[in-house]
């Protein structure tokens, strides 16, 4: 035996037991799968070839069209917020203060935990009644009615009509504010140095907020009434109500539900970013110093940039998690409200293990892999012109 | 080759044969203590794998059970494995030709195991042990038939009734009087529930309900069986067609709906949220937040457990006027030889054991009537539920009734769930119903809910029809292409001690 041969044997001889197990617990399946889609499959009985009827079943599923609308649509409002959430969670801590080990520990600790217990710790946070999430939310916004009634009449305004009251003469104070706080002298040396000064900003951008927040609110309350009463004290994931109630798709509150929990989970995403951060040749930022460029332009132009290829595997990694999401609704909602919370991964177990179509399962777990290389090649596609590689 | 490579494969081939030549068990690998008594004759018994749900106080009376036949004769040893989603795992067992030698399994489960040929057919076991199915309540004997043929037996029944809270009766006697009610006794008929309702619901300062008379979505595990109640029901054997839009049904569901709108959605919703599990102190009866409430069999054992004195009545549940009665949902436990088990007989035999005196036992312990028209004349004797009477009287009425068996049932279930999520949450005005009560308000709401309630209903019995018409196709192909049912996956039917004589 030639000596290339023989080393090449040698190779494959220990990578064997992988490729076995791969063939026999991936590639198996994978394609038993494909045939087992052109079959009506019963598990107790002889799977029995019935050509594309499963696919065209598919076609007219109403239940499968709303959990693969239900899936797209968390996607559309999961995905985003987990990477600007875990984005800003790494750009703070990849500044340099004290004690940033731990704070890395902490926010990476709730990916630790597995999800049927995070699913079930979710279950107490979001009742309606004792859940520490309407405690907060209620005191929140109970807050913000308070303030706003210092200026607007907000039960005229949920009928329509936004009538300013006593205090309003103070809402011009917040232009004022915002001038002091953000207008062209912010640059000059004094805002810079002198301790005095930066209170006077500090005060003035926080008066500007809170000048603000009243008039953003009043004009939501007079356009979505319904919607503003309902997150003083949400039902969360018993209420199959949209929100906000005006917008087309918009996930339902229990969607919503589940959206805000998996951020629970982007500690992960922020610790591949970090290590990304960490990776940027500091002499760019040095040399953007010199330029005298702001923080804002700094991460405009060299830290989006150069970690780009990091959001793109946390955008694809994101897409296909999307589709596989099954341990929260499972334990939470088993679908429901009125379907809101069905996604595909649970229409798939559920037509395979509780109404025994395994077949049809079959079928939907193909479209849905379909679904998924579509959407990763045009992830690819749409990055081409916003990725950069240093290496190229 | 070298020599390592023989000693490669000699270890390969020792595991194989290690997994592959099952040893009897002995009786160390079991729990020593419960068995230390069948030390003499555990190596002559036949060992047989019984596997079974429960859980606590439950788990313990089935394991009575099983160590009563075990103590019982000394030929066979039944070990109880105590086993969640028993469905699944005896499904996957069966498939892969290991099954149990006896199976516990839901009523839901027969149709499709039996269909598949996965189970054993009784009836000539029965025949030849003298077990007639004329001894068993008839409802009970349906769940375990398919196709004409027995495949399983009942073990535990479940029957239904209406709980309602003495003190709350007690408290609001004098309303309930001046209402025209008799506070000493049940709701007869639905239109009185309602009236009870009325009476014994109270509210917060925020109007939101503090105390519901009733709730018809508490515990809300039989949502879609409403229409029973009303005369009606989910499918007609005579034309084999699914009914979930029969008028009885549409009635039914304007009945809840009139719940939802009364007393508000949102409050209801958040006054729902308030509840704590089926088994804790918090359970919405138990913690007096709701008065009346439709419950099992098994609900008492539970009060007693986190309310030791809490002063409550049963009667049968409430049918509409006009309506006959008793009726109660009817549902239990099955037991079942699995197709493969290696040692039929003795399976058998165990079986029989657990239809007679097992039965007994099991059902004393887990405080639940038998499934049988004549119980043991000392079985009611000392019954720990104390509302023994009233569940044997709803199981042994003619009008009571069990969930239709057809192979798309747990898809039917969960459209209906569906339905009913809907048209419980489907908006009506504010300003419609603002200042409404009474038959008003009754008038307001079928006005405005009766077309969507029609459309939901019929939508569900289109999509069901068609699945239930195609899986029938489906089988009707299968049994052209394969032959009969027997030669499914699990392979050709054993030989049925009894048949061949």
């Amino acid at each position: 035996m030639r000596a290339s041969v023989r080393k090449s044997l040698t190779g494959y001889s220990f990578v064997l037991p992988w490729l076995i197990a791969l063939g026999l617990f991936i590639g198996f399946p994978f394609l038993g799968g494909f045939y087992f889609s052109f079959c009506d499959f019963p598990p107790l009985k002889t799977p029995m070839f019935i050509g594309l009827d499963n696919y065209a079943q598919l076609l007219h599923d109403p239940v499968f069209h709303r959990s693969l609308g239900v899936t797209l649509i968390y996607g559309a409002a999961a995905i985003p917020l987990g990477v600007l959430l875990a984005l800003t969670l790494a750009l703070l801590l990849n500044t340099r203060i004290r004690g940033q080990a731990l704070y890395r520990v902490i926010f990476f600790l709730p990916h630790l935990v597995p999800t049927v217990v995070t699913a079930l710790l979710w279950l107490w946070i979001f009742n309606p009644d004792y859940g520490l999430l309407n405690l907060f939310l209620g005191k929140l916004m109970h807050g913000v009615d308070v303030w706003t009634g210092l200026f607007f009449d907000l039960e005229a305004a949920a009928r329509g009509r936004i009538l300013p009251v006593r205090w309003s003469a103070m809402l011009a104070a917040g232009p004022v504010a915002a001038l002091l706080a953000f207008g062209p002298w912010l640059r000059s040396e004094l805002t810079k140095r002198a301790g005095l000064f930066r209170l006077v900003r500090f005060a003035a951008a926080l008066s500007c907020t809170l000048a603000v927040l009243p008039v953003l609110y009043v004009v939501m309350v007079r356009f979505m009434p319904g919607d503003m009463r309902k997150l003083h004290s949400p039902g969360w994931l018993s209420d199959a109500s949209p929100f906000p109630a005006a917008v087309p798709f918009a996930p339902s509150w229990a969607l919503w539900g589940i959206v805000v929990m998996s951020m629970w989970g982007v500690g992960q995403m922020a610790v591949i970013y970090l290590a990304k951060l960490q990776d940027v040749p500091i002499q760019l930022y040095e040399a953007a110093d010199i330029d005298g460029a702001t923080w804002i332009q700094k991460t405009r132009h060299i830290t989006l940039p150069l970690i780009s290829p990091v959001i793109l595997f946390n955008v694809v990694m994101a897409i296909i998690g999307t589709f596989q999401v099954f341990t929260e609704p499972y334990i939470m909602t088993r679908g429901g409200p009125e379907d809101k919370t069905r996604f595909v991964a649970l229409f798939i177990y559920d037509q395979a293990f509780q109404y025994q179509n395994v077949g049809y399962a079959a079928a939907v777990a193909w479209v849905l892999f379909l679904v998924i290389v579509g959407l990763t090649l045009l992830a690819f596609r749409l990055s081409r012109r916003h990725v950069y590689y240093a290496g190229r | 080759m070298r020599r390592v490579h023989f000693i490669l494969a000699g270890i390969i081939a020792v595991v194989f044969c290690i997994g592959y030549f099952e040893r009897p068990p002995k009786l160390e690998d079991f729990d020593p203590v419960r068995d230390a008594a069948f030390k003499d004759s555990w190596d002559r018994r036949i060992h047989l794998a019984y596997w079974e749900k429960w859980g606590s106080f439950e788990r313990d009376a089935c394991q009575a059970m099983v160590d009563a036949f075990n103590r019982s004769q000394d030929r066979i040893y039944v070990h109880y494995v105590n086993t969640s989603q028993v469905d699944r795992k005896a499904m996957l067992a069966i498939i892969g030709g290991t099954p149990p030698d006896v199976v516990g399994l839901w009523a839901q489960n027969v149709q499709p195991f039996a269909s598949a040929g996965a189970l054993l057919p009784l009836d000539s076991l029965m025949a030849k042990s003298g077990l007639s199915p004329e001894r068993y309540t008839p409802q009970y004997l349906r769940i375990g038939t398919y196709d004409g043929r027995i495949y399983a037996l009942p073990t535990t029944p479940a029957s239904v009734a209406l709980f309602y809270n003495r003190d709350h009766f007690k408290e609001k006697a004098s309303e309930l009087r001046a209402a025209g009610l008799d506070p000493e006794r049940p709701p007869r008929t639905i239109e009185e529930l309602d009236r009870y309702a009325d009476v014994l619901t109270e509210f917060n300062p925020d109007g939101s309900p503090k105390r519901m008379g009733f709730l018809p979505t508490e515990p809300g595990w039989w949502n879609a069986e409403w229409g029973y109640y009303f005369g009606g029901s989910l499918y007609d054997k005579r034309t084999g067609r699914v009914t979930p839009d029969s008028s009885a049904n549409i009635r039914a569901f304007l009945w809840l709906k009139r719940y939802a709108e009364k007393y508000g959605r949102d409050k209801l919703l958040r006054f729902r949220a308030g509840f704590g599990n089926f088994d804790s102190p918090n359970n919405a009866f138990i913690a007096g937040k709701v008065s009346m409430e439709i419950q099992g069999v098994w609900f008492p054992n539970f009060i007693r457990r986190h309310r030791p004195h809490m002063h409550f009545g049963v009667a049968p549940f409430p049918t509409a006027r006009g309506v006959p009665g008793p009726r109660s949902f009817l549902d239990a436990d099955v037991i079942a030889i699995p197709r493969g088990c290696r040692q039929i007989e003795a399976a058998w035999e165990f079986v029989r054991f657990a239809q007679g005196k097992g039965l007994e036992i099991l059902c004393r312990l887990q405080g639940k009537h038998m499934p049988i028209k004549d119980p043991p004349p000392l079985f009611r004797e000392g019954h720990p539920n104390l509302e023994l009477a009233v569940f044997e009287r709803v199981a042994a009425s003619p009008y009571s009734f069990i969930l239709p068996q057809l192979p798309v049932w747990q898809e039917y279930n969960d459209e209906l769930g569906r339905a009913f999520d809907h048209i419980w949450d489907y908006p009506v005005p504010e300003k419609e119903i603002e200042g409404l009560s009474g038959p008003a308000l009754d008038r307001k709401i079928a006005q405005y809910c009766r077309p969507e309630i029609v459309r939901t209903l019929g939508e569900v019995r289109k999509t069901i029809q068609h699945k239930l018409d195609l899986k029938r196709e489906r089988d009707r192909l299968r049994r052209r292409r394969f032959g009969a049912v027997s030669r499914s996956r699990t392979g050709p039917p054993p030989e049925v001690p009894g048949t061949t004589e």
